[in-house]
């Protein structure tokens, strides 16, 4: 057992990656600070009521082009217990690979009914459920022709839980060429939906994605 | 109370970068100014209202843009809010702790009270940092002339330059009686912060 913190790796092919992953050891945290370490998320309550469904901008407007889909899971922490009332903020690109996002300067074309971005709570169980458009792989470097793959941006708050995190989509070419997909080795998996039928709602298939958020933080004020 | 309870059985999701895109729609500017609980609400923290403020460097000396901010400090009386601690005299009920901010230039400025000195530990704020091309990274960030400096745990894990690195500098005061410190983080390379974590390799 050694007693070194992690050396982070970098993105292969990732410029942003380079300029901005720490080069030394990370700081192993002394144990009487642990506890200062550990944020504990108040719960904010600021999802509206019709975000969970990011396929149109409101229940009176058009649905977005594109595939619907529905994205479902529980979270929990790593000992099992589910994450109540957390909060999930939820952003994706849309059909053509675009995000409605001000810096988003890629020319890619916008879709007036696609929004992009949702907020959803999790239930007693630590459940959740949204629907949103599946998202177009984007061309991440030109000039050596890497795409990143179709992929929905997700961060978890509450309590002493938080991640950002990604759900990826199986079989999808670009996964393997992804840089920080590469970083993960094996266990990419984890961070990939499992697709089912969803023949009596109106969407074209769902993806469960059960979400575990790691790390000894998670758990402390369980 | 113990630090693990329960068994860790089940195997994490991998944490992956933000993007570049993280909304700006999400802001919650109750979030980015921590010494009330609303502008148009009756409710002051109490304490001696701070400005943290200062820029986020890569590698190459650049600013680095997009960053999301998050802070996290104990009250005046030095005590964190969590459920352990609800009900306690010292909790101020205006005071969660709890901040975040988001930059578009790498630049930023945060507005909360002094954290006070609570056990072994010198007054300080944990700064969490999400960004394109990493993941969470996280250090905290120290105050000049606190006596209690000389102890802390964490300032004595590093070598007499990296302590430099994480005590913020006093710039004077606004005219509405905010206290200033500049804290630079810089991710990566010459000079690079000194950055946490609980796992081992
Ligand atoms: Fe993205």
């Amino acid at each position: 057992m050694t007693t070194l913190g992690r050396q982070l790796s970098i993105g292969p092919t990732d410029n942003t990656s380079d300029q901005r992953t720490p080069r030394q050891r990370l700081k192993l945290i002394p144990e009487t600070a642990r506890k200062s370490f550990v944020p504990y998320v108040p719960a904010r309550y600021v999802s509206r009521t019709h975000e969970w469904d990011l396929t149109r901008i409101s229940p009176d407007r058009p649905r977005a082009h594109g595939e619907a889909i529905e994205i479902t899971g529980t979270v929990r922490t790593q000992s099992g217990a589910p994450l109540r009332h957390g909060l999930l903020e939820i952003w994706n690109a849309n059909h053509y690979g675009r995000y409605r996002h001000i810096e988003d300067h890629s020319g890619l074309q916008l879709d007036e009914n696609f929004f992009g971005m949702g907020r959803v709570v999790t239930d007693e169980n630590g459940q959740y459920k949204f629907w949103t458009i599946s998202p177009g792989a984007y061309l991440a470097r030109p000039d050596i022709g890497r795409w990143r793959p179709k992929h929905i941006h997700i961060s978890v708050s509450g309590g002493s839980s938080r991640l950002i995190t990604q759900m990826y989509f199986p079989d999808e070419p670009n996964n393997h060429s992804d840089p920080m997909a590469i970083l993960m080795g094996d266990a990419f998996e984890r961070n990939v939906g499992t697709s089912y039928e969803t023949p009596n709602i109106d969407v074209e298939q769902g993806f469960r994605f059960d979400i575990v958020v790691g790390g000894r933080n998670a758990t402390f004020f369980e | 109370m113990t630090q693990e309870t329960g068994q860790k059985t089940l195997l994490p999701t991998n944490e992956d970068t933000t993007g570049p895109y993280f909304p700006i729609y999400f802001r919650d500017e109750s979030l980015e100014d921590l010494t009330r609980v609303d502008a148009g609400v009756v409710g002051q923290a109490k304490g001696t209202p701070i400005i943290l403020r200062g820029r986020v460097f890569d590698r190459h000396g650049n600013l680095a843009n997009g960053v999301l901010l998050e802070f996290w400090q104990a009250n005046a009386k030095g005590l964190y809010r969590t459920p352990e601690t609800e009900g306690h005299t010292d909790i101020d009920p205006w005071f969660n702790g709890y901040g975040r901010l988001r930059s578009a230039s790498g630049a930023y400025s945060f507005r909360s009270i002094m954290p006070g000195t609570s056990d072994n530990r010198a007054p300080n704020i944990t700064v969490t940092i999400f960004s394109d091309g990493i993941n969470r990274i996280v250090t905290q960030v120290f105050f000049p002339d606190q006596s209690a400096n000389d102890a802390d745990p964490v300032l004595n894990v590093l070598t007499e330059s990296e302590r430099h690195r994480l005590i913020a500098k006093h710039d004077g005061r606004t005219a509405d009686g905010a206290e200033v410190y500049l804290f630079d983080i810089i991710m990566a390379g010459d000079g690079e912060t000194p950055f946490f974590d609980d796992l081992q390799s």
